[in-house]
């Protein structure tokens, strides 16, 4: 008699996922009866100050808190930046397409680390407006080193949903008495955002990562703390609390791209 | 024909894409109330010349004029804002914006366009629902209408511009024959009520019955502009004795 497993392509992705998490249950509670528990517990006393950069919690002063906001700063900041360089790139004008064109592929080939030194550099401690004192905190700066090159990606995301829009709606639109801006506004990227979404929180996912970057500014991020308030922990336990950040980045980024690549799905199925 | 009095005169028009002459001196002239129907084989200019006359496409040669317009003169989309109001336009692919309700498809123009009174604008497209018979339909999305009902609703789109002239770019083409009638009833009522209509269209019964006028055209050119009786029973010019003689 001859058998055979027939597997299904999900099935057998299923097996291999369950496959690891199981040979990493089986590490941590092996490495736990070996004497882990002790770091675990380490850890657990400390989490507080990794999440929020208090010891007690509350109030939120940095931590892993920091990087989600900066994640959400930096996106804002992007979005909007992002999206006029996308539309500038597809301007009649080569007065505002060429130099739109240059800043996207500067900022798209320059290392965000590189970006983030340039803009502790460049960016003044505060500027003066009309006598009106601006500050620009460490914060404010890693916001705007993280959001550039963001935004130069983002830009490429909205030039190809921009793109994709049928050339028909542009002729109606202008047929109806439109200008160009009030195109966009109405028809063009009212359809081009729900083909966005799913670029948009990729790019959301890889800025949440870079996050870890803006520890250069000084800023009291996750790595800022694991690096000072931590470091006098022992080296063995260290290893445990850097397995524990990379965890919470894991655990926050991943389920957003796979919500995103569930929606790339779903824009694909309609073609409007 | 009093050709000063011509509501669109157009005068030797000339249009290339690249090395590609497409349009070589095309003369034509239409008097308000009038039908035109312009026929003629696959490329050879038909919709280049409509998209012209409301300025979609820029002209290298000639004189375009609607109304008191000099569209060969207008430069920016500003400019020709008067004009787009003035000329509507309904297109093959219907173009409906998909994103929005059949309701929403007629007020968006005149609301952010014309800056017209919202209540007002929405009363002027409900009637204009009713008068194509889809006033049941007002709050689907395009998605959701057939092709006919489609093509109804951009028909009903460009009326609530007020304008004083249509432009019909093959507007039956995409649609199954089921459908093209009540499309067809449906321009067929805008010709009797007098508007302004230039109509590019390959069915030519419709033609011989709702136009005034008939323009045949042959690569870039107009060949034959005839009543529809002599251009469609007594053809003088061989290009369209071969043309009809393929289609009819
Ligand atoms: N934007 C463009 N760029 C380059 N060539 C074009 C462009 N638009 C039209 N053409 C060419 O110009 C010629 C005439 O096009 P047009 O659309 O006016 O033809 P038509 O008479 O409407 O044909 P059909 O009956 O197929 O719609 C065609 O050969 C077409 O390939
Ligand atoms: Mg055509």
């Amino acid at each position: 008699m001859n058998m055979t497993f027939e597997l299904s392509y999900e099935g057998k992705k299923r097996l291999v996922i369950g496959g690891v998490l199981a040979a990493i249950a089986a590490w941590i509670a092996v490495d736990a009866m070996a004497g882990g528990a002790e770091h675990w517990a380490r850890v657990f006393v400390r989490l507080p100050l990794l999440l929020t950069g208090q010891g007690d919690g509350w109030p939120i002063t940095g931590g892993f808190a920091l990087n989600i906001l900066l994640s959400i700063a930096s996106m804002a900041v992007a979005t909007v930046l992002g999206t006029l360089l996308g539309i500038s790139t597809l301007a009649q004008s080569p007065y505002l397409r060429l130099p739109a064109f240059f800043i996207m592929n500067f900022l798209r080939n320059s290392p965000w680390l590189v970006l983030l030194f340039a803009m502790l550099f460049i960016l003044p401690f505060q500027v003066e407006v009309f006598g009106l004192r601006i500050p620009f905190p460490p914060f404010v700066k890693a916001v705007i080193g993280l959001a550039l090159p963001t935004a130069a990606n983002l830009s490429e995301v909205v030039r190809g949903a921009v793109q994709s829009i049928h050339s028909g709606q542009w002729e109606a639109a202008r047929a109806l008495g439109y200008t160009t801006p009030q195109i966009y506004r109405h028809v063009i990227l009212p359809q081009a955002l729900r083909r966005m979404i799913p670029g948009w929180m990729n790019l959301y996912a890889l800025l949440t990562i870079a996050t870890a970057l803006a520890t250069v500014t000084g800023i009291q991020d996750v790595l800022t703390i694991l690096n000072t308030s931590l470091a006098m922990e022992s080296e063995r336990v260290l290893v445990y609390f850097y397995l524990t950040t990379l965890f919470l980045f894991f655990a926050y980024c991943y389920p957003i791209a796979i919500f995103a690549r569930r929606l790339e799905r779903a824009v694909k199925g309609d073609n409007i | 024909m009093k050709r000063s009095e011509a509501l669109i005169e157009i005068d030797n028009i000339h249009k290339s894409f690249g090395d590609f002459e497409v349009l070589k001196g095309i003369s034509l002239s239409v008097n308000e109330g009038e039908a035109v129907c312009i026929i003629g084989p696959s490329g050879s200019g038909k919709s280049t010349v409509l998209r012209c006359i409301n300025g979609l496409l820029p002209i290298d040669e000639g004189f375009i004029r609607v109304g008191n317009h000099r569209v060969h003169e207008l430069r920016s989309e500003k400019e020709m804002r008067p004009l787009r109001h003035q000329v509507s336009m309904v297109f093959q692919q219907y173009n409906l914006f998909p994103h929005k309700t059949a309701l929403e498809n007629i007020m968006m123009a005149p609301i952010q366009v014309l800056g017209h009174e919202r209540a007002e604008v929405e009363d002027r497209a409900r009637k204009l629902l009713e008068k194509v018979r889809l006033g049941n339909k007002a709050d689907s999305y395009p998605g959701m209408l057939s092709g006919g009902q489609q093509q109804r609703v951009a028909i009903a789109r460009a009326l609530a511009m007020q304008p004083e002239v249509i432009l019909f770019d093959e507007v039956t083409a995409a649609l199954d024959p089921e459908t093209v009638k009540e499309v067809l009833l449906t321009i067929r009522e805008l010709v009797d009520d007098g508007l302004t209509c230039i109509l590019v269209t390959h069915e030519m019964k419709f033609a011989r019955e709702v136009a005034d006028r008939v323009c045949f055209t042959d690569r870039g050119l107009i060949v034959e502009n005839a009543p529809p009786a002599d251009l469609f029973d007594n053809p003088q010019d061989p290009r369209t004795r071969e043309f009809l003689g393929q289609v009819l």
